[in-house]
């Protein structure tokens, strides 16, 4: 459409034609009188219960003797929280608003070795240098409501997940997808400081970075359960989910007729039992002056529980499965001073029977009675951050020792840890350089040739140094992104590292191996991963 | 000092305590390098010792470890409990935790089978007993890891017993196949054409031994020694075996497959049936291989020593080395009286004991013994000149070789002939009377100090034949039970050392291979069976008596009567003097099984060695009877059909047992 005449011009020449007559206004294509009083009414309460939340807010603050934080919404995404204190404004998840929202996190690894073979993760501990790691993306899709009728909060997450290769790696239409979400959460349904939901739901605490490891909590659960938040730095979470590992100590299929003289046969589940995994954490914050800092100590426990069961064994010949359990207990403490995401977290976790394996790993190397009595893990891990200036520094470490349930030492059975520094710093506001060295080592169960005509346990160690130059164009900081990475990763390995891999696998025949690749990585808008 | 000053400080208290926290946090968890692991730094702590007095007080005890008790779920892979071909999930494990039931039964020494690593299938049968080595030097993943074993052993030492592995020397696996046809693959059905060659069929994984080596062929007649090709399936671990020695095609005979075991060509050259490759055995490289390789397995567990599989097949300079240079090698460390005894499956005494003997034996020996003739050979000096040459340290060989041999001619000779089938006693005798002719009568320099004629290993049944029980099966189960006891307390109380295979105790009555080979556990490993029971009896008797153990024989009584006569089935014996103190045991067996008979005939008694007057109780009668040797010298008593009596001076007698 051409501009119309500017208000202040020269009228024109031409005359002015007869005006018609006006017609029939048309039918309203917008809200109605009623829809619009409704939506007032709507915002009027929002407003008012905002109000009512900043005034709270501020009355804690002050008690507190800190200012009154800038979180006006009801708090963010409960199971998600981050490396450094969820309640801190500036590493949080999003807050709940009316309507459709998209978050994601996201990485993709384009790199090879030196000599052009496709690369893959070199670490050889469970938690390694993430440099290597291969591409992944979670798309997430929420939709967020408010009630007017209940005055509670709505949110439904879905997010789907897509692990390499992807369709450009390979040109096959075939991509590796997950559901990593999907969920109701309820917020303020009766009890205001109660949030319930249930769903498929990736469950959580904090993670280290640089790992790429929640070393406490780490539940991946279809279930369901409820928060309480006594306070705006004191919570309660209880959880209950339950799951089947693809195992057939879970689950088995076996071939039988059909009844009533059918042709053919039928599929039928003879053992169909299902792992039941609960959780309770309980955290809290003690303020630390006036700017923000504070300890947050939190303590944490899972129960595992599959009932007995029976598979078959040979046709028609049965064995009983017992009735297993498991359980975790563990501690954190974390520590932060409010300013540039410094935090230090310590964590202590014990794991027993069921549970020493994990969520989705079905128990191997049993015990005698087939159970996985017996086996434990012990971890202790460390993750931080330090900023100042230009400057920052990165810390990710753990040690973990695991025994399996069978009562002789295996190769299953292992101690392991790793540490790892990534020292940044940073250019302007808009590029920065960082540099990764890391150490892991291993000891499995295994007796070794100690070379003078004994044996010694397997000690496997790896050393690795990166450097990383990258663009940023959300300015310092160790967890702002995007960020468009180039990578080069050196990795040195001992002659026990290199035993760990088969025959003719080139990680088992190099001593020095060299990565180079070109990375993006973004987190943005996600209920599950959410960093300033 | 105002609140907000105090929360200042605290603020930058907490800072620095930070910073500090953040730079020594990976002191704290760089723990990985000093982790404990207690169990496995335990275990490289082998130092070698000596756990054994005097082999002849031992009782050996055979366990088929994969069916002893499974006692680690860690390691069932590809179990199979419908089919006794296929692993059952017995381990090392599974050892230990039985222990107590082996104490209790009174057995003091554990022959394992094989630890290696095997091939993991072949045929549709599996290498669960261990005879299929393919890696020498590594565990067999089925029965545990070597932290296991070394832990089986330190077991079985702190319950003052003694652990024996079972080797093997002869063969390796089903490495490789030979391609006859030239094709480069493994053919299961081939056929020559006919014509000059008559039509024969072949298998390429084992074909039927052929002098020359084996021949390949193609439409227009043979072309040569077929080449061999190691097979790969790592799945079934048919892939080339190790050390790496073992790789190299020219350590193989490459004859194929023996099925004439009296033709020493085939006996020595030829793969053991089943498809498991020969080793050239005269070569120096694989003599020093093998002391190299079981040296170490008992340098890393401190076991006591070994049990070695198909003897016969070997030749006899190989044995002369390899004991020699491993016995050395292991006394140097601390590890003497070492046992090697060994298989030799033969019914034939002179050549059972050929190998424990002395005199530089050669091939032509070998020829001599199993029947064939053949011009004189290289003289002793000769011989032996060729052998040292593969000694690099130039230690002179002798002629020793091993310390004992499984007594297979008592097996079949008195044990089958005359305990299950009642034939005469007068051929045990001769068989004991021959074995100071036909085996080494004196120890082996650096060995057990017992000369391998005073030290036969005695069995009933083992592995490799079907179980005593089951030659009886058609017979009352009350007879069976009697003639099983009868033989227990023969082979106990005979001179040697006795060998128990797994599973009489709890009378198994499986047949040939692998119906013999039963699940232990499946008994729920039970101690209150008449036959249990019965061997705790018998072997605490023997633990009671040092003649029974360490006493030297002579036979009382035996007899070619298997009739109506009053001494048929009689065979008696006494077991005295040599190292077993003032200790005396008289043991006379019937075994007759239809009357009870005496230790007299047509008026002609039993002459004993006790002093006239000397009152013998039976041990073995529960009201103690009592026996007192007349002044002529003689001891006359009855004993039941398939019964014995052990006679003891009543000086000696210990009551309770």
């Amino acid at each position: 459409m051409a501009p119309g005449p500017a208000a202040d011009s020269e009228p024109a020449d031409e005359p002015v034609p007869e005006p018609e007559p006006e017609p029939e206004p048309p039918p309203p294509s917008g809200p109605s009188v009623e829809e619009v009083q409704a939506l007032q009414r709507r915002i009027d309460t929002l407003e008012r219960q905002v109000e009512v939340l900043r005034q709270s807010q501020a009355e804690v603050a002050e008690e507190l003797g800190k200012p009154p934080p800038v979180i006006v919404q009801p708090s963010d995404e409960p199971a998600t929280a981050p490396s450094a204190p969820a309640d801190l404004p500036y590493n949080r998840a999003p807050d709940y608003a009316d309507g459709f929202h998209f978050g994601s996190y996201g990485r993709v690894v384009i790199g090879g070795d030196h000599r052009g073979r496709a690369f893959r993760n070199g670490d050889i501990v469970a938690y390694g240098s993430r440099l290597d790691e291969s591409t992944y993306a979670e798309l997430e899709l929420r939709r967020e409501d408010y009630w007017e009728a209940t005055d509670s909060f709505t949110r439904i997450v879905a997010t789907m997940a897509v692990a390499a290769p992807l369709f450009h790696q390979t040109g096959s239409f075939d991509t590796t997808l997950g559901m990593r979400n999907l969920y109701i959460e309820e917020s303020g349904l009766g009890l205001k400081k109660l949030r319930l939901w249930a769903g498929s739901r990736m469950y959580r605490g904090d993670d280290i970075y640089l790992l790429n490891f929640w070393p406490l909590d780490n539940l991946n659960t279809m279930g369901g359960g409820a928060i309480y938040g006594f306070t705006d730095h004191t919570e309660l979470r209880l959880h209950a989910g339950a799951n089947q590992p693809r195992s057939p100590l879970f689950y088995q299929q076996a071939a039988r007729p059909l009844p009533y003289a059918q042709p053919g046969a039928a599929q039928v589940p003879v053992l169909d039992r299902q792992k039941v995994v609960s959780s309770a954490r309980f955290s809290h914050i003690f303020w630390l002056g006036d700017s923000g800092a504070g300890i947050k100590p939190v303590v944490y426990g899972e129960t595992h529980y599959a009932n007995e069961g029976q598979r078959e064994v040979e046709p028609r010949r049965f064995e009983t499965l017992p009735r297993e359990s498991g359980w975790v207990v563990g501690t954190q403490l974390g520590m932060f001073t409010g300013k540039r995401s410094t935090h230090l977290n310590l964590v202590f976790r014990a794991a027993g029977g069921l549970a020493a394996y994990g969520e989705f790993n079905a128990p191997h190397q049993l015990a005698p009675d087939n159970s996985s009595r017996g086996a434990r893990e012990y971890l202790l891990a460390a993750g931080g951050n330090y900023e100042v200036g230009p400057f920052g520094l990165l810390l990710g470490s753990y040690w973990r020792s695991f025994r399996n349930a069978s009562p002789s030492l295996d190769f299953w059975d292992l101690n392991e840890g790793a540490l790892i520094l990534r020292p940044t710093v940073w250019l302007g506001e808009i590029a920065g350089i960082s540099v990764e060295g890391s150490y892991q080592a291993q000891r499995r169960g295994v007796l070794v040739d100690d070379g003078s005509g004994g044996t010694k346990p397997l000690f496997a160690q790896v050393g690795r140094v990166g450097i990383i130059p990258f663009v940023t164009p959300g300015g310092r900081g160790n967890f702002t992104r995007p960020h468009i990475t180039f990578t080069y990763l050196l990795t040195m390995r001992d002659a026990a590292a290199r035993s760990l891999y088969p025959e003719h696998d080139v990680f088992g025949l190099r001593k020095v191996d060299h990565f180079i690749a070109l990375g993006a990585e973004w987190w943005f808008g996600s209920t599950s991963y959410f960093r300033d | 000092m105002s609140s907000t000053m105090a929360r200042t400080r605290i603020n930058h208290a907490l800072h620095r305590a930070l910073r500090a926290a953040v730079s020594l946090a990976p002191l704290a968890v760089l723990a990985p390098g000093c982790a404990d692991f207690r169990e496995l730094d335990q275990s490289t702590e082998v130092e070698l010792s000596v756990h054994v007095d005097d082999w002849r007080d031992e009782v050996i005890y055979q366990i088929l470890v994969d069916r002893f008790a499974n006692g680690d779920r860690g390691n069932d892979y590809l179990v199979n409990h419908d089919d006794l071909a296929r692993y059952q999930g017995g381990d090392w494990q599974g050892i230990i935790d039985r222990m107590g039931y082996l104490e209790e039964l009174g057995v003091t020494t554990l022959w394992i089978s094989p630890v290696v690593r095997n091939v993991e299938t072949d045929a549709n049968v599996d290498g669960y007993h261990g005879y299929w080595a393919q890696d020498f030097g590594d565990v067999n993943p089925h029965f545990g890891s070597l932290a296991t074993l070394q832990e089986l052993v330190r077991e079985a030492h702190r319950r003052d017993m003694k652990v024996i592995i079972d080797i093997v020397t002869n063969h390796v696996g089903q490495a490789f196949f030979y391609d006859m046809n030239l094709n480069g693959v493994p053919d299961i059905n081939l056929q020559n054409n006919g014509g000059a060659m008559p039509v024969r069929h072949y298998t390429e994984y084992d074909p039927d031994f052929d002098p020359r080596r084996i021949q390949a062929f193609t439409s227009l007649g043979e072309a040569g020694p077929a080449p061999i090709i190691f097979q790969y399936d790592p799945a079934t671990n048919h892939v080339p075996p190790r050390p790496a020695l073992f790789e190299d095609p020219a350590v193989y005979n490459r004859k194929g497959r023996t099925y004439d075991f009296d033709d020493p060509d085939q006996l020595l050259h030829g793969d053991f049936p089943g498809g498991l490759k020969d080793l050239d055995t005269k070569r120096c490289d694989v003599k020093q291989e093998f002391v190299d390789v079981y040296a170490k397995w008992i340098e890393s567990t401190n076991a006591d020593g070994y049990r070695i599989d198909t003897i016969k097949h070997v030749e006899y300079e190989f044995w002369r080395f390899f004991t020699q240079r491993l016995r050395q090698r292991l006394a140097e460390q601390g590890k003497t009286n070492f046992l090697m005894f060994g298989e030799v499956f033969d019914g034939r005494d002179d050549l059972l004991g050929s190998f424990t003997k002395h005199e530089i034996l050669g091939d032509n020996d070998l020829i001599r013994l199993l029947g064939r003739t053949i011009d004189d050979g290289p003289t002793d000096e000769e011989q032996i000149a060729v052998e040292q040459e593969c000694v690099p340290d130039g230690e002179p060989l002798t002629g020793d070789q091993i310390d004992s041999v499984f007594y297979f001619s008592q097996h079949f000779q008195a044990v089958r002939d005359v305990f299950a089938s009642a034939q005469s006693t007068d051929r045990i005798q001769a068989l004991w009377q021959s074995r100071y002719t036909n085996w080494g009568t004196e120890p082996n320099a650096m060995g057990i100090g017992v000369a391998p004629a005073d030290m036969p290993i005695n069995f009933i049944d083992n592995h490799d034949v079907s179980r005593f029980l089951f030659n009886l099966r058609d017979r009352p189960a009350e007879v069976r039970q009697a003639l099983l006891h009868n033989a227990l307390l023969f082979v106990n109380t005979a001179q040697g050392v006795p060998c128990l295979y797994y599973g009489t105790e709890q009378a198994f009555e499986g047949g040939n291979d692998p119906a013999n080979r039963e699940r232990l556990w499946d008994t729920g490993f039970d101690t209150t069976g008449p036959t249990f029971q019965w061997t705790k009896r018998v072997l605490a008797l023997r633990a009671a008596y040092p003649a029974l153990r360490r006493g030297g024989t002579n036979v009382a009584w035996s007899t070619t009567h298997t009739g109506d006569e009053s001494d048929a089935g009689i065979f008696a014996f006494e077991r005295f003097g040599s190292d077993s103190g003032g200790s005396y045991v008289i043991m006379v067996f019937n075994t007759n099984q239809v009357h009870a008979s005496s230790t007299s005939f047509e008026g002609t008694g039993m002459a004993v060695s006790a002093p006239p007057g000397t009152v013998l109780i039976d041990a073995l009668s529960p009201e103690q009877a009592s026996y007192m040797v007349a002044s002529d010298g003689t001891v006359d008593l009855v004993v039941e059909p398939m019964k014995a009596a052990m006679l003891v001076p009543d000086t000696e007698f210990e009551p309770g047992i």
